[in-house]
């Protein structure tokens, strides 16, 4: 009985399962492995609009940590054109809580979050004691009002920018924004 | 009939009549005007179009009003001209009001294309030929603002067959504009392509109208092109005391973060036109910074105001007062109250606020009504019969508030004018759960003042104009028989 089918069937498909186990195992984004939220107390003092909310990540795709702050500025937009360009991502993404000197490291890009258009923008942040930060302004708009983050960390703006979509990305997160520019 | 009863009954009865009180102060089609010491002398509907800057002006032996306009709303982007028969994208109206009680309606200029703050021609100012110093004498020119893309200026001697004279293009905004019509300087509210903010001043030589001259740019450093970090708030308007006082007031943001800068005018003319930091620093004298909770919309100067109470001290018996008044933007009090602000420069480099005013809310149950609720504009007249005595305050659905100035450190309300609304007048939503809860209500956007002591008010939510004059005690204010 010639018995090297059944050796090979049985390998073939004992790889196979392995295979698929491996995958189904393992992350298809290395930053999705250890990125851990936690939301923490809005950090700056009142000013003109209402704090949102706050978060930071700790965990090896957040390399030193990423905050991140985000919050609703109502009646604050062009209700036409909304977030037109990168001038009006510099003006009103809310970095200057984080500081006064901030300089934009490239042009912005287009993006969308909960459905709402707008842009982001990558700048090198000059901190208090000195450190520079990469930054990542994000402002998109609904009608006459503005949803505006703006998320930093010690790692490079591209880190920052790909974790802080990621956070903006999640359901909870964008359930709460929705509701936020309504003024709920 | 028992206690517990009687308490039952009470209780209903108080439950059924307290929405009955809060809702009556909803206005409704055919209610009448609420006044106080201001009476209605005649109106014009505009032609059901959204208002801004009403500027009034003696032109010959006639008077005519001048009112620019926001661009259409999401339902009418563009609405009917009778006389044209045409659909028109909001412009400016020019109204002869030589009898204020039978307004006759002359002419629509339309404006840019585009809804609300994108389109229209919201403001306008007006200078006699005859006054600039190298004008046409028998022209009398109209500058005013096209959407947010240029300034015009038109030959409005024959009110109702307006010129085209220039355009002032390639921009990204304009607002509130001041013309000196002696000198012929403008402090044009221009979003110059290449600068970080929406808005900031362009001030030129329009001495002679037909070809203007460029000056220079302005702002706060920050703002200018190439600069990094934080952007200062953008301009609101500027109003100038021309040679003589030698300042200009810039007031910055609208309804937040707001921002009085004091500034020397002939620095600002004759100084380094190059848009660098220290150039910009250069012509300031000082800031007033307000709270991030108010914005600068007007500021509006008194100086030399004699202070009665400061009468008999040796020093300080004049002050130097800017009125200061915020715009309220969101509706239903969503947002800090916006109000108005007396602050004394008399001492330049350490302005303070000194008093406030605002509309009791309770009043009116304004923030139920539907709409804005808050400050707006004042009058910007010079002329005699108000200045340093009288102020008028659009107060959006609490209509005008006429204010009692003459001692700032402690204004007083002496009479108001909430005109009715009516079929034109346009809804005011807000999101309940969702879903736009609308309200209809009267939105006084702006107010002016002529000469002859009447007082010119127009509607945000295309109620038209509303020409008042004042009665009983509030005319004593003003000296008026």
């Amino acid at each position: 009985m010639r018995r090297w089918p059944i050796v090979a069937f049985v390998t073939l498909a004992l790889g196979i399962l392995s295979g698929a186990a491996a995958y189904q195992q393992a992350d298809p984004r290395q930053d999705q492995r250890h990125a851990e939220w936690h939301e923490i107390a809005w950090p700056f003092p009142r000013d003109g609009w209402p704090a949102g909310r706050a978060f930071r990540c700790r965990g090896a795709s957040c390399g030193d940590g990423i905050e991140i702050y985000v919050r609703p500025k109502l009646g604050f937009c062009n209700c036409d054109r909304g977030v037109a360009d990168d001038e009006e991502v510099d003006r009103v993404a809310d970095l200057d809580l984080l500081s006064e000197r901030f300089t934009p490291i490239q042009a912005g890009d287009v993006i969308s979050v909960a459905d709402m258009p707008g842009r982001s923008r990558a700048y090198d942040l000059k901190v208090t004691d000195g450190a520079r930060h990469a930054a990542i302004g994000i402002a998109v708009s609904r009608r006459c009002d503005l949803l505006v983050a703006v998320a930093h960390g010690k790692g490079d703006a591209m880190r920052v920018r790909r974790m802080a979509l990621q956070l903006l990305g999640e359901n909870e997160m964008t359930r709460w924004m929705k509701a936020a520019i309504e003024g709920q | 009939m028992s206690g517990r009863l009687k308490l039952a009954a009470g209780l209903s009865i108080f439950f059924l009549v307290t929405p009955g009180i809060a809702s009556a102060q909803q206005q409704v089609i055919g209610a009448p005007s609420e006044a106080l010491n201001m009476k209605l002398v005649g109106t014009s509907d505009l032609q059901a179009r959204s208002a801004y800057q009403p500027t009034i002006h003696h032109q010959g032996d006639r008077w005519i009003a001048y009112i620019g306009h926001h661009g259409g709303s999401d339902e009418i982007p563009a609405p009917l001209n009778p006389q044209t028969g045409k659909a028109e994208p909001n412009g400016t109206s020019i109204v002869d009001v030589t009898d204020p009680s039978q307004p006759k309606y002359l002419r629509h200029l339309p404006g840019q294309e585009g809804k609300y703050e994108s389109g229209g021609a919201q403001m306008v100012r007006i200078c006699d030929g005859k006054s600039l110093p190298k004008g046409d004498r028998n022209a009398v020119y109209m500058l005013r603002t096209f959407g947010g893309e240029a300034h015009e200026i038109w030959n409005v001697a024959d009110p109702a067959k307006p010129v085209l004279v220039t355009r002032i293009a390639g921009l990204k905004d304009t607002h509130k504009n001041w013309w000196e019509c002696d000198t012929g300087i403008a402090f044009l509210v221009s979003g110059a392509p290449d600068w970080r903010t929406r808005r900031m001043t362009q001030v030129y030589d329009l001495s002679d109208p037909a070809h203007p001259q460029k000056i220079r740019d302005f702002g706060l450093p920050g703002q200018e092109p190439g600069s990094t970090g934080a952007v200062p708030t953008e301009l609101h308007g500027p109003i100038s005391t021309g040679p003589s006082g030698n300042r200009v007031y810039f007031g910055y943001g609208t309804n937040k973060g707001g921002i009085l800068q004091i500034v020397d005018r002939d620095k600002l003319l004759s100084g380094p036109k190059e848009p660098t930091p220290d150039n910009l620093r250069l012509p300031e004298i000082a800031r007033l910074p307000m709270s991030a909770f108010n914005g600068a919309h007007t500021t509006f100067p008194m100086p030399g105001m004699p202070i009665a109470e400061f009468a008999r001290d040796k020093d300080g018996k004049t002050r130097d007062i800017v009125m200061i008044v915020d715009e309220a933007i969101l509706n239903e009090c969503n947002e800090p109250r916006q109000m108005v602000w007396f602050a004394d420069v008399t001492v330049e480099k350490a302005p303070m606020m000194i008093s406030s005013y605002t509309v009791p809310e309770a009043s009116g149950t304004f923030c139920e009504r539907g709409g804005r609720f808050g400050a707006h504009s004042s009058n910007e007249s010079m002329a005699q019969v108000y200045y340093k005595k009288m102020a008028f305050i659009a107060f959006f659905n609490a209509g005008v508030r006429a204010l009692d100035i003459r001692d700032p450190y402690h204004p007083k309300e002496v009479g108001y004018f909430i005109p009715s609304i009516t079929a034109a007048t346009d809804k005011r939503c807000v999101k309940i759960d969702g879903k736009d809860r609308c309200k209809v209500a009267i939105q006084t956007n702006n107010v002016e003042t002529d000469e002859r002591g009447y007082i010119y008010i127009v509607d945000r939510a295309n109620t038209g104009l509303h020409i008042l004059e004042l009665t009983g005690p509030a005319r004593a204010v003003a000296g008026l028989p």
